[in-house]
């Protein structure tokens, strides 16, 4: 076990090429889908959240219920509609990190949705209200809205990243986790414990550790200055 | 000033109904009752941010300024904060001046208190100039010292401008104190309408007379 754990601080001190590669694929998948996640969730939030209109539960009831959906679910759809008997298989994204991206996209963003639309909805009839009082517009007021939910949108977005980090289920899927390919680091994890390989193992536990960390000292901040 | 009648319900509960009355222009009328009589929904349906029954709004072509139970401090910076309702920075320090706030000029609006919010949402309102003026209880979580600056701000406000002020308040001493005239509801219902000092003193229903009794007057 210490032999395992020194091999792994040599592998990170080292700057491995495995390890690295792995780092760049997880890096590019996570933080390419947590933006993605971030550009539609977030109008989609403020939208659900400020508006009132007629399917509006129906909406909510589905992101919520989105929020929840195993990942494996979502990889085994994205499967279904990608692999050679599916849909969409004439656009041979199966096993490519394009994919991947797009099945945490679909996993994340209700997460981003669900947060803001909590939040905005707590503030938006008070806001519209004082507005409105204030005989300000609507454009300005909608402005005002968006300018309260700065940190809140910072805090939606670690969220996300840290959902898209550690999300092993649909990635496997349809990503397949080939090596120097598409594997990721929790992926990578699973397939070197699996040959016995704990090194890398704990090196990539440990940089997965230290970033959820780093994530969640990132969101307490946010939220403090939230609260304040 | 004529507000036209109107009526609200929520599904099958009535929870306002009003006929014609007439405020007189430059008056404060002061709008009393027990909780859930209809005050704040009168508010908010004068204001816009609510409609009636008819979708049709009570008031002709008024320019009316509204200051809500709970008015929303912006995540921005007092000054800034007055400085949304108008451009002359002096009048936004003269009114804050008047309501003791100008130390906190460069404070962060939503860090202030409760009394420190009311005070600022009263200074933003009175930024612009407006033909109604209503205030839903805006003196409800301030001191006695707060509570007579804004009552005397208020004052202020209506002299130089002219405008007509529906004052909602639980307070029958500031009813009292500032109030030309007085409309009491009760259940929905307007109960009483008129002159403050008759209707407060000699109250011609038994509902008002029981609501002065409770409240002491």
């Amino acid at each position: 076990m210490n032999t395992a754990f020194q091999k792994a601080i040599a592998l990170i001190m080292s700057a491995d090429k495995e390890l690295l590669n792995i780092l760049s694929v997880t890096a590019r998948v996570s933080l390419t889908s947590s933006v993605i996640a971030l550009l539609i969730g977030v109008p989609l939030g403020i939208w659900l959240g400020a508006c009132r209109f007629r399917g509006r539960n129906i909406l909510l009831v589905l992101n919520r219920t989105l929020m929840g959906m195993p990942p494996v679910v979502c990889g085994l759809i994205f499967y279904m509609l990608f692999s050679g008997v599916g849909p969409f298989r004439s656009a041979k994204l199966l096993f490519t990190v394009r994919i991947m991206i797009f099945a945490q996209v679909v996993l994340i963003t209700p997460i981003v949705a669900g947060n803001m639309e909590s939040y905005v909805s707590g503030i938006s009839g008070a806001v519209r209200e004082t507005a409105r009082g204030l005989r300000l517009g609507s454009v300005k007021s909608f402005l005002l809205l968006c300018n309260e939910c700065i940190y809140p949108i910072f805090s939606a977005y670690l969220l996300a990243f840290a959902r898209a980090i550690a999300e092993v289920g649909a990635v496997s899927m349809v990503g397949g986790a080939i090596s120097w390919k598409t594997n990721v680091m929790t992926t990578a994890i699973m397939e070197y414990t699996n040959k016995g390989n704990f090194a890398m193992g704990i090196a990539l536990g440990i940089i997965l550790m230290a970033l959820a960390l780093l994530v969640n000292i990132l969101l307490s901040l946010v939220q403090r200055r939230v609260s304040r | 000033m004529k507000i036209n009648s109107f009526s609200k319900t929520y599904g099958d509960r009535l929870v306002l109904s009003l006929p014609d009355i007439e405020i007189k222009n430059g008056a404060v009328c002061a709008v009393i009752g027990a909780n859930g009589s209809g005050k704040s929904t009168l508010a908010r349906i004068l204001s816009g941010n609510e409609v009636t029954d008819s979708n049709a709004s009570p008031l002709s072509d008024v320019a009316v300024g509204y200051m809500p139970q709970k008015s929303f401090a912006f995540r921005m910076s007092v000054r800034n904060n007055l400085l949304l309702n108008g451009s002359d920075t002096s009048r936004a320090d003269a009114l804050m001046r008047s309501m003791g706030i100008l130390p906190l000029a460069e404070k962060k609006a939503h860090r202030l208190s409760g009394g420190e919010t009311a005070r600022m949402a009263l200074c933003r309102l009175l930024m612009r100039k407006y033909e109604l003026l209503i205030l839903d209880e805006p003196t409800a979580a301030m001191d006695m010292e707060s509570t007579a600056l804004s009552e005397k701000l208020i004052e202020t406000y209506r002299r130089e401008t002219g405008c007509t002020v529906i004052l909602i308040t639980h307070s029958l001493q500031q009813a009292k104190r500032m109030a030309d005239e007085v409309l009491f509801l009760d259940q929905g219902r307007l109960c009483e309408f008129g002159d403050a000092k008759k209707l407060l003193f000699t109250p011609q229903t038994e509902e008002l007379k029981k609501f002065l009794d409770f409240y002491g007057a």
